[in-house]
This record gives C-alpha cells, structure tokens and sequence, in this order.
C-alpha cells in the first residue's frame, strides 16, 4: 500500500488576505505539497536517501510530524507530545524519527503526521484564542530566555516545510524522476 | 579565473521572536537571503556550476533565478516597473523557462553575487516605499497570469520567504554534494 494525494486539491494561499489567513493558507499549501512529495511510493522508496545525504522521505514526514506537535502543541502550549513521540529516549538518539522511519507502513506513516496535523490545527485555535498571532508560547526560548509568538510559530513552520519540501523535491526526481512545485 | 566569494553565515541576524508583522516578515525574508549566499559562498565559477543529478539545478543558477524572481515580484510585479539588468529587455525567448538558470555558468562567482546583491537591494526599496504608502494590505500595480488579480505585498513577502526556503533546500543538497558543507 502506498500513501495516496491528488496535487490538483491543493489550494494555494489567498492573494489578499488578512495575516492570520494568509499564513495558515501558505501552511497548508505546504502541508499538501509535501503529502505530493511522498504519494504514491512504496516503503522502499520513502527509505531511500540521495547520496551523500542521508536524508529520506519517510524519515522527513515522521520528523515534521514531531515538529507539528512540537511547536504547537509543546512549545506552544505546554501540551505533552503523542505516541510514538512521547515514548522515545532521545539522549540515545536525537534523529530517533528519521532512523526508524524505514520500519513504518506508508500507511500508518502517513496516518501519523495527518493526526499531528489535526492535533496542531486544534492547537493553533487554542493558541489563537488566547491572544492572536500575537499569542506567547508557554516554553519559552533556551537562548533568548522569552517567549515565542504564535507569528513567528506559523512563519517558522512556512520556512520549515518548504525547506524540506525543496529537499524533497530533489529525493523524489532521483526516486522515480517526477519534478514539480 | 575568478575568485570565490565569502559570506560568514555568523552574520545572519536570527529573526525577532515576538516582533510585530512587517519586523517578522522582512527578518525572515532577510534571513534567507544570507542563507542562500552562505550556501554559494566560497566556491569557484565551476563549482557553482555543479549539478546533483538527476537534477539540473545549480546553485549559480538558484542565485540568478532568485535574483530575477527578486526584480518580477518586487520591481516588475507591484511596482509596475522593468527588470534589472541583464533582464532589461528581456533576454529570453516566449518559450525559454530556463534562460538564468542556463547562463548562469557563464557568470563569474563576483558577478552573480553583484546581480543578486543588487536585485535584493531594488526589492527592499520597493518594500520601503511601500510600507510608507501604504502597509502590507497594499496591492501590485500588476495582475497575475493565471489570477488576473492582484497581489498584496503581504502575500509576495511570505510568497518569497518560501520562494527562498524552497531553493535553499535544494542548495542544502547541492552543496553537500559538492564539498560536503551541511547546515541550516
């Protein structure tokens, strides 16, 4: 079994918007396209890395499942991580969802990171409720010693995924040759 | 010859954790700018010319393709204005998707940097002029091909900090490739 997604149900993001629309649209957009990047390959191939980095597609996916999470419901939040993520020892390794993605299910791989999308939305409007993009994060930032705003959560997020997303771009060309935006 | 040119990826400027809209936009953008000089920076005309195969893609060719999507979206596209030079007028065919990313191997490692350091600070005047005008709820003095609508300056920020990422995530790849650098 293989992940499935239609490309042509992505929406992209309103042209004029308020902010708060303009970013959970380019969010999505980027969500949609990185569920593209992986659709319609086996096990196998979301294993497989493009030399000389070690970098895999299953690996990314279960890795910005964890990072959904954990933005937006832990840092966040304060909201305690879900299965599998909240059983990990990560001192013995720090790149746990990226080494053990190979043993998944397309499948369920793909079940995970779609519920930690939901369970992300859902701590988006809580988040929301609380103060807007303006909203502080509970955990606040080792270095700088404050808190996150939700703001700069969404745009971190943008930036995350479509730097992935260009990595995945050049691991799905050398899978099975498909390219596109 | 030509020689490498240097960026210190220690003088990117973090972006501000709790700044309001227009700071955390122009922050970022700014931020991804220097990630992708970093990402070209130390290597030769001919190692910018590198490809990671299958991919044609490379990072000389990413540094003039940004460097043009620069001057579309901030000059051409909300200004109503023209390109920077060398893309004034325009130097490719109706049909040639790929002209800068094609004859960026002709460029020297000066010139492309020079191209893109001078496309950015075009775009940033436009940003400046803007902001003072009107906000991020401005609108382009153009439409888009396929919306026939036009676009706010909100939208072509956050449009180009994904622009931006999406190409330095390739770079990322690339580069490793071609010397083993890594990092965000």
């Amino acid at each position: 079994m293989t992940q499935t997604f239609d490309p042509g149900t992505r929406t992209e993001a309103p042209v004029r918007a308020d902010e708060l629309t303009a970013l959970r649209g380019f969010l999505d957009y980027h969500r949609d396209t990185f569920r593209w990047k992986c659709a319609g390959l086996t096990q196998d191939q979301l294993a497989r890395a493009l030399s000389p980095s070690t970098m895999t597609l299953g690996g990314m996916m279960k890795h910005l499942a964890l990072v959904e999470v954990g933005w937006f419901c832990n840092a966040m939040l304060d909201e305690p991580y879900p299965p599998p993520f909240d059983d990990v020892d990560w001192d013995a390794d720090p790149d746990w969802e990226w080494h053990t993605a190979q043993h998944d299910d397309p499948v369920e791989l793909r079940a995970l990171y779609d519920d930690c999308v939901r369970q992300a939305d859902a701590a988006i409007d809580r988040s929301l409720a609380q103060g807007g993009l303006d909203a502080p994060s509970v955990r606040k930032d080792r270095q700088d010693g404050g808190p996150y705003a939700l703001r700069w959560v969404m745009l971190h997020m943008i930036e995350e995924y479509a730097r992935h997303n260009g990595h995945a771009d050049l691991i799905r060309e050398s899978i099975d040759g498909e390219t596109g935006e | 010859m030509s020689e490498a040119q240097v960026f210190d990826p220690e003088s990117r400027v973090d972006p501000p954790l709790h700044g309001d809209e227009v700071a955390t936009l122009r922050a970022f953008l700014d931020y991804h700018r220097d990630t992708l000089r970093w990402k070209c920076s130390g290597l030769t005309q001919e190692q910018l010319a590198v490809q990671h195969p299958p991919s044609d893609m490379t990072l000389g060719g990413i540094m003039k393709h940004i460097a043009l999507v620069e001057s579309y979206w901030f000059e051409v596209t909300f200004a109503g204005g023209v390109y920077l030079p060398p893309f004034d007028p325009v130097p490719w065919a109706e049909d040639d998707y790929d002209y800068e990313f094609r004859t960026a191997k002709d460029d020297t490692p000066q010139q492309l940097f020079d191209l893109f350091d001078e496309a950015v600070r075009r775009a940033d005047a436009v940003v400046d002029g803007a902001l003072a005008e009107g906000g991020l709820e401005s609108e382009s003095a153009r439409v888009g091909r396929r919306t026939g609508s036009t676009f706010s300056l909100r939208w072509i920020l956050v449009h180009m900090i994904e622009e931006y990422c999406r190409h330095n995530g390739h770079a990322d790849l690339i580069r490793e490739s071609i010397d083993g650098q890594k990092g965000e």
